[in-house]
């Protein structure tokens, strides 16, 4: 049974020689990458690596060659949520947080209001975003990191298997990003969901991810972080020496925050040790 | 063909203003509560999608139409929304295909337009008389016949509303957002473009080339204003448009006015704007002062 066959398969998804070319220029040669199941997979690489392209392919924005076969749990077709990098839209739209969370399910039209149904919905997925104060908000008001939580509480209604997210952190003041990143863990542990990141921040990566993919238009190296981001690799991939932030953001890599992530890093050692 | 007597009768008796009981004045009434919804409904995505400009190409275009009408002896009232509904889709689909700015794209054809009109009116010295009515409007020479193609297009925007104003908020957004969220962009884009070429075509009969985009644009420019929500925002354009349209009629038949019926639709709809703005203003001053006393 495809079922089986789709549970069995360790990974959520692959890329198998995935090229992009628009315009004839190759932004991306020959991937062939996993995504894990279960696991944070973070995609680094210098501006330019088509980090962004290989997610909008995988979201079917952009035309590719080759395949990205996935293997979802109900066997039918993956769920995907999706936060976007940065959204750029009108402000001056009088846009509720509510309207801007039911636009995408509500059948009947906005303008004859939100059904009950919806509104309990988009409050619940707010709390658990840690953001349930801005359900009455417009959406043009809302600070960089408010919009963030908003984008991420949309594509957790999807109930995603994948949830795919595009630099999230970037525009967002550096405590904010760690605020945001540990909410993540949380809610990846909480929600089951397989998470896929672009992510520019090395000690985000390190301290985060458990797979990487090294991502300079085609696959530099792909595997844990503790092995991807060696010194080599990195200057492979930036072309400038970066074993100062390698080591930096590797030591302590364990326990090093309150999110649930090293929590359970500890919990892991403490019971290793007795 | 039905007669339309009954529903003039009822303008009658709830407008017992003298100048409602003549029979083009119930007309133009009538075809009046038939556009401002429609035009209102069309310009808050059209101030949303930022497609200001391609509602003024639609509208030039109806020169063109006109004169292809009268080479192929076709009524005007076939061959100008035909030719609009074209110019429309080949600028979407341009648009889509090609790597040019929108407004790039749009430029293009509108001055293709234009050029073909100015074209085939230069040839045909005659034409020029009639074009007269296509730059300001008349929609007091509105027949019955028009009256019933508006019926049709207003049932048809309406159940397009109803359908796709979620959707079109959502496209006017962020595409790519919508996309994700399974919206089908290109089909909205599409459909969205045939009507709003086929209500810019009907709207030049009422206002003139000239102040389509105006019907278009000050109601929804307004709504956005007074609204909170893009609920709301629906509700206001409706609202601004429909007053402005029979506040502006009935002044324009005033002895005092005797002005022409699309230009004063517009100055009044202008008026809702500059309240809509002095709205704004007190909003913004009352809210530093709330926040300057809390804290």
């Amino acid at each position: 049974m495809p079922l089986d066959k789709s549970l069995d398969h360790p990974d959520i998804l692959n890329f198998s020689r995935v090229t992009v070319i628009l315009s004839g220029t190759t932004i991306l040669r020959d991937i062939a990458a996993r995504v894990p199941r279960g696991s944070w997979t973070a995609v680094v690489g210098p501006n330019g690596a088509g980090k962004t392209t290989l997610l909008l392919a995988l979201l079917g924005q952009l035309p590719y060659q080759g395949h990205i076969p996935t293997f979802p749990q109900n066997g039918s077709s993956l769920a995907i949520g999706y936060v976007p990098q940065r959204l750029d839209f009108d402000r001056n739209l009088p846009l509720t947080v509510l309207e801007f969370m039911s636009i995408g399910k509500q059948r009947t039209p906005i303008f004859f209001g939100i059904r009950k149904q919806f509104k309990e919905q988009a409050a619940e997925l707010l709390k658990a975003v840690h953001a349930e104060n801005l359900l009455r908000k417009q959406l043009g008001d809302l600070s960089g990191g408010e919009f963030q939580r908003v984008l991420l509480a949309l594509a957790l209604g999807q109930n995603p298997e994948l949830l795919v997210l595009d630099e999230v952190a970037a525009g967002v003041d550096v405590s904010g990003a760690r605020v945001f990143c540990e909410l993540l863990d949380e809610l990846r542990q909480e929600r089951q969901f397989t998470q896929l990141s672009v992510e520019h921040d090395l000690s985000t990566v390190s301290h985060h991810a458990t797979h990487v993919i090294c991502l300079n238009q085609q696959v530099i190296a792909e595997g844990a972080p503790e092995d991807t981001l060696s010194t080599e690799t990195l200057t492979k991939l930036f072309g400038l020496h970066m074993g100062l932030v390698n080591q930096n953001a590797l030591s302590g890599r364990q326990g090093a925050c309150d999110g649930p992530c090293c929590r359970n890093c500890q919990q892991k050692e403490a019971g290793n040790n007795a | 063909m039905p007669s339309l007597d009954f529903i003039y009768n009822i303008i009658a008796l709830i407008l017992p203003f003298e100048v409602f009981q003549f029979g083009f004045m119930q007309q133009a009434l009538l075809g009046l509560i038939l556009l401002a919804p429609m035009t209102a409904a069309m310009g808050v995505q059209v101030v949303n999608f930022r497609m200001a400009f391609f509602a003024d190409a639609i509208s030039h275009s109806a020169f063109a139409g006109v004169a292809l009408g009268i080479i192929f002896a076709i009524s005007p009232h076939l061959s100008m929304p035909l030719f609009g509904v074209i110019v429309g889709l080949g600028i979407m689909l341009t648009h889509r295909r090609s790597k040019l700015s929108n407004d790039t794209v749009i430029g293009v054809f509108f001055s293709a337009a234009i050029a073909f009109g100015l074209a085939v009116v230069s040839r045909n010295q005659g034409i020029a008389r009639n074009m007269q009515q296509f730059l300001y409007g008349d929609i007091l020479t509105i027949n019955e016949l028009d009256i019933w193609i508006l019926f049709g297009l207003f049932l048809a925007l309406l159940i397009f509303q109803i359908l796709s104003y979620n959707s079109m908020i959502y496209i006017g957004l962020n595409q790519t957002l919508a996309k994700t969220h399974k919206v089908q962009v290109a089909y909205y884009q599409y459909s969205f473009a045939i009507l709003l070429s086929l209500v810019v075509i009907f709207s030049v009969w009422a206002v003139g080339v000239l102040l389509v985009t105006a019907m278009l644009i000050v109601p929804a420019a307004t709504a956005r204003n007074l609204s909170r929500s893009a609920g709301a925002m629906l509700w206001w354009a409706l609202l601004v448009s429909l007053s402005s349209s029979l506040l502006g009629l009935w002044i324009s038949a005033q002895e005092w006015a005797n002005t022409a019926t699309g230009a004063t639709i517009i100055l009044v709809a202008f008026g809702w704007f500059l309240l809509s703005l002095l709205y704004n203003r007190l909003q913004l001053i009352r809210n530093s002062a709330g926040s300057g006393a809390t804290g």
